[in-house]
């Protein structure tokens, strides 16, 4: 089996079998539980328009899949580099780019999870009207190199500061600065600072490209310059990972 | 040579790690690399396995450069660092299939059953490892080291947290293993592991090897012997007759103290103690050559 798949199984497995990862997916599915059940039971947020509510659930499934990315991406070096499992895989004779390849294979597979995961919710909070089907296309489109891009800047994070605790800390405070236009509203976002803020940050051009795509129902086609600033989001964070990679040492 | 450094260095941003480092280390020999903790052991094998680069100095593995030739080395070397992680949701099977694919070498069951009985280890069928005692991981390790049928094999502190018995069974795997021809690299804080095991040490200080050889060599050359207590049930024979290997220091009733020579096996030096007619019945070891070379060696190093 290539190297490239037989370490993205092993990373698989990290998810879905060890109790770390299963607890993680258990705390995800709770979140969206909560959030799902808010939009469907709450007197004010049951009231929103159908586009409204899908394009708050891909919102948050967004977040939830780069907090996720976050926690998964720290793990996979800084903390395998912490248990002292990292040092048993840089030895086999496997190039380093295929054991990198391997691990952002993993990564992809806990967008992928996180993903399947969200469905029944989505379709929960917005399955009776016609957006659901753009706001998945849109949310595969789009969510997939944000999330992508944050597990991979994690990985890079890891790989540099060498401790879990650190590099969870410093991309933690990268995502709450990414989600701060969304959470501050669009008063602040119509200034000149908000607006230069809104193009560099990845979470929240994708967040605009939704919003275009399940709200304004507009073509997901005509999203492409938003869709091309998350690929570029992705391809640093990517560049990233790879350099602190090929620094990693004992 | 399997391993062959000489005078290597090795920074790490402003700090020197390395500074004169020299090991070589033939098939079929047991290398014993010791030194105080913070000396640079793990950095002297980083740099063997191709995990560190080189500032100066020169490094050859199996005849190749392990930091440009990597996969080369990788593939017919064998390590167990000191600090070995396990992903602790896979059993032992599990484990050692994912490094047998890492390694193009995919087990089969029976094979797998077969590495696990090598290294003594029987966990009950799907067991995870997050069960295993520390000896049990320890063994695991070894296995996994073992994958790739090395011709050389680097061990950080293997017998460290393991019982007597389970020691004295991975000495008994190491001799076997070098009897194969396997070049065995051992860095560890036991000495006791080192004279039992090592025909070559190496003693770090502050990053320097100051001292390198065979071990009988470098305690000759240093005029050193093991130093034993021996107590006698009657009287020492007339003139007290001793064989070439060993001397009596000095005497006190029933005990003698006797510097055996470095070179020469404890085992038969007793044994001809006993044909001149010395009524040994306790023998204590006082000192062994070596700690004493080290503690010398050491003395004002990091500890």
């Amino acid at each position: 089996m290539n190297a490239v798949a037989v370490i993205a199984r092993k990373e698989a497995g990290d998810l879905l079998r060890s109790p770390r990862g299963l607890s993680w997916l258990l705390a995800m599915a709770a979140a969206l539980s909560a959030f799902s059940l808010l939009l469907i039971s709450d007197a004010e947020l049951s009231l929103l328009d159908n586009a409204e509510a899908v394009y708050g659930m891909c919102a948050v499934i967004m977040g939830l899949g780069a907090l996720l990315a976050i926690v998964m991406g720290v793990d996979t070096v800084a903390g395998e580099k912490e248990r002292g499992s990292l040092v048993p895989l840089l030895i086999a004779p496997v190039a380093r780019d295929r054991i990198l390849f391997g691990k952002l294979a993993g990564i992809a597979m806990v967008w992928a999870a996180m993903y399947l995961l969200a469905l029944p919710y989505l379709w929960a909070a917005g399955g009776a009207g016609q957006n659901l089907a753009e706001g998945l296309v849109s949310l595969a489109l789009l969510g997939t190199p944000v999330v992508l891009g944050f597990g991979f800047l994690a990985m890079g994070m890891g790989a540099r500061l060498g401790s879990t605790r650190s590099a969870l800390m410093v991309c933690l405070v990268i995502l709450l600065l990414a989600a701060s236009p969304v959470i501050l509203g669009p008063s602040l976002r119509q200034t000149a600072v908000g607006r230069i803020f809104d193009w560099i940050n990845p979470l929240s051009v994708a967040l605009n490209a939704l919003d275009a795509v399940i709200i304004d129902s507009q073509a997901v086609v005509s999203q492409w310059l938003h869709w091309n600033l998350t690929l570029l989001f992705s391809g640093i964070t990517l560049w990233f990972a790879r350099d602190g990679f090929y620094r990693t040492a004992l | 040579m399997l391993i062959e450094m000489k005078a290597i260095q090795v920074n790490q941003g402003n700090a020197s790690i390395l500074r004169d480092v020299n090991l070589s280390l033939d098939k079929g020999s047991i290398y014993g690399l010791i030194g105080p903790n913070g000396a640079g052991k793990t950095t002297t094998i980083a740099a063997a396995l191709g995990l560190v680069p080189v500032s100066a100095g020169s490094v050859r593995v199996l005849g190749k450069d392990p930091w440009t030739e990597s996969r080369f080395v990788h593939a017919r070397t064998g390590a167990l660092p000191e600090q070995s992680g396990f992903y602790e949701w896979m059993s032992a099977e599990e484990y050692l299939a994912f490094f047998g694919n890492l390694y193009e070498r995919p087990l089969t069951r029976g094979e797998i059953a077969q590495r696990l009985s090598q290294v003594a280890l029987a966990p009950r069928p799907g067991q995870r490892i997050s069960t295993f005692s520390r000896g049990m991981r320890q063994r695991l390790g070894l296995a996994r080291a073992l994958i790739p049928e090395p011709e050389l094999i680097i061990l950080d502190e293997p017998t460290n947290g393991l019982d007597p018995r389970g020691r004295r069974e991975l000495h008994d795997i190491l001799q076997e293993l070098a009897a194969d021809g396997i070049g065995v690299l051992l860095c560890t804080h036991l000495l006791d592991d080192v004279e039992r095991l090592c025909d070559r040490i190496g003693v770090l200080v502050s990053g320097r090897t100051v001292v390198e050889g065979g071990l009988a060599d470098v305690l000759s050359a240093n005029g050193l012997s093991q130093r034993f207590l021996v107590r006698l049930s009657a009287e020492a024979p007339p003139d007290e007759p001793h064989p070439r290997e060993a001397s009596i220091l000095t005497g006190n009733g029933g005990w003698r103290i006797v510097d055996v020579t470095p070179a020469a096996k404890p085992e038969d030096v007793w044994r001809k103690f006993y044909d001149l007619g010395w009524p040994l019945v306790e023998i204590k070891r006082e000192n062994t050559g070596l700690e004493a070379l080290y503690l010398a060696l050491t003395e004002g190093g990091t500890a």
